[in-house]
């Protein structure tokens, strides 16, 4: 990968509770891109995702080695500030999950708790974030409407819009789509599409469809190890390894 | 799910196969016929044009329907992009079999001159490099289309051959103009045979390697 790397990772490993789920992981996440992670059930691939934003501390007895180098900062490190770092790399999870309060709150929530009090400011947050997830013009008539009463499809895009409200670098999407029909899953493909102008998207997929639809690159993982990483294309058309093409063409998992 | 679409897969090998085949056998019959001034032959050539197109639209749909349906990626991608290619050269290739037979009838008359110059030599290398291209095909043996390069170069090398040889005779006698001048035309069918079939071989190797090559 020739672009600037804005997510490294230097032999990463994962056990919970001694089951190692990660093995040697180095992977470069480059910057404005998406980037696709495949493999089959149980492969790492959401783990691999949550140690992005140290989202597996939240389990017991996780033990990680390696570096995970967000802006050549060791995320790792003991002094670092969890709280900044989910603020910087967001998280998009794959059943939509929006608080029980109005869609305006739920995209204000974020920029509040960091310390965003004045309402003009928050407005203007608001839409900002509405637009960005393509959610806007659905929404703008109902901001004060409950969240819950929205489709499936238009709740992903608030939880999106909530993401973005505090500005992240990057945005975790652990498959987003898979609770939505196809029309709500074209919107969020689009999407993902336009927020690669301003942000870095990192999504685990296990639709290889959409992984080849939306990513600039694609990782493959399997067993807990990333067998190969390379362009999207390369990836569907020519993978170098032949246990990428046995996956890609259904042969196995 | 994938086990139905690879069944699919070497279904629609095996369909191709019999198209390639007949393009095969059709430019085969067409030299024969030609060879031996036998217009019967000839008609069976061309009795079979309607075949090998129904056969081109049916496997052309079958690779379409598996594009549609299945998505296919990586060397299942491959093979049906080369599966497209093989289609459409079979059918050309059968096709100058069909208008190589068409001729055969406007000059079974009369003795050929200078029993065909090069021709049947050169038909029958064109025809061994369509059978190691299906073969290859079929097998997925990359082998058999080593030095194709060269090989289409000696029939390129024939086509000029009996060109200047054909133009020789014409000056000889201009009663030969017709004749040769058909001798002339098949030498550039037969050439075009072989371009076709260096492109089933550039694909077979795309779809073995995911690598691009040209046999010039």
């Amino acid at each position: 990968m020739s672009e600037s790397a804005i997510i490294t990772t230097n032999n990463v490993n994962l056990w919970y509770n001694g089951k190692r789920a990660l093995e040697s992981v180095s992977i470069k996440i480059p910057k404005n891109k998406v980037t696709a992670l495949i493999g089959p059930s149980g492969c790492g691939k959401s783990t691999l995702l949550r140690c992005f934003n140290r989202l597996n501390d939240l389990i017991d007895h996780v033990k990680i080695t390696g570096e995970i180098l967000l802006d050549d900062k060791n995320i790792q490190e003991p002094g670092t500030d969890v709280v900044t770092l989910r603020k910087k790399v967001g998280m998009v999870f794959q059943k939509p999950n929006p608080f029980p309060k109005s869609v305006y709150e739920n995209v204000a929530y974020g920029p509040r708790v960091h310390g965003v009090k004045d309402k003009d400011t928050l407005d203007t947050i608001v839409e900002q974030s509405l637009h960005h997830a393509a959610l806007w013009d659905e929404v703008k008539d109902r901001l004060n409407d409950s969240a819950l009463g929205l489709s499936g499809g238009q709740q992903q895009r608030l939880c999106i819009a909530r993401t973005l409200a505090v500005e992240p670098e990057v945005i975790l999407m652990d498959e987003p789509c898979s609770a939505l029909d196809p029309i709500a899953t074209a919107k969020i493909e689009n999407l993902i599409d336009l927020l690669k102008q301003d942000y870095t998207v990192i999504i685990v997929t296990h639709n290889m469809q959409q992984a080849a639809r939306v990513s600039d690159y694609t990782g493959f993982m399997y067993l807990g190890k990333l067998i190969e990483c390379g362009k999207t294309v390369q990836i569907f058309e020519h993978p170098q390894e032949e246990l990428t093409e046995n996956y890609i063409t259904g042969r196995f998992g | 799910m994938a086990e139905k679409f690879h069944t699919e897969l070497q279904n629609l090998r095996q369909d191709t196969l019999g198209m390639a085949h007949l393009g095969r056998d059709m430019l085969r019959s067409a030299v024969d016929a030609l060879i031996r001034q036998d217009p019967t032959l000839a008609e069976s050539v061309n009795a079979r044009k309607g075949e090998i197109h129904d056969m081109e639209v049916r496997l052309e749909e079958h690779c379409y329907h598996l594009i549609a349906l299945y998505q296919p990626m990586a060397k299942d991608m491959r093979f049906i992009a080369c599966t497209l290619k093989v289609i459409n050269a079979s059918l050309r290739i059968g096709r100058y079999g069909k208008v190589i037979a068409k001729i055969v009838k406007e000059i079974s008359d009369k003795p050929h001159i200078a029993n065909l110059m090069s021709l049947p030599h050169m038909a029958d290398l064109v025809i061994d490099m369509v059978d190691d291209a299906i073969a290859a095909y079929e097998s997925d043996n990359l082998t058999l289309i080593e030095g194709f390069s060269a090989r289409d170069d000696t029939v390129d090398a024939l086509r000029h051959s009996i060109f200047r040889e054909g133009i020789t005779y014409m000056m000889e006698d201009p009663k030969n103009i017709s004749r040769c001048t058909h001798y002339i035309m098949v030498a550039r069918y037969l050439e075009r045979c072989a371009d076709h079939t260096c492109k089933i071989v550039e694909n077979v190797h795309y779809m073995e390697t995911g690598e691009r090559i040209e046999i010039k």
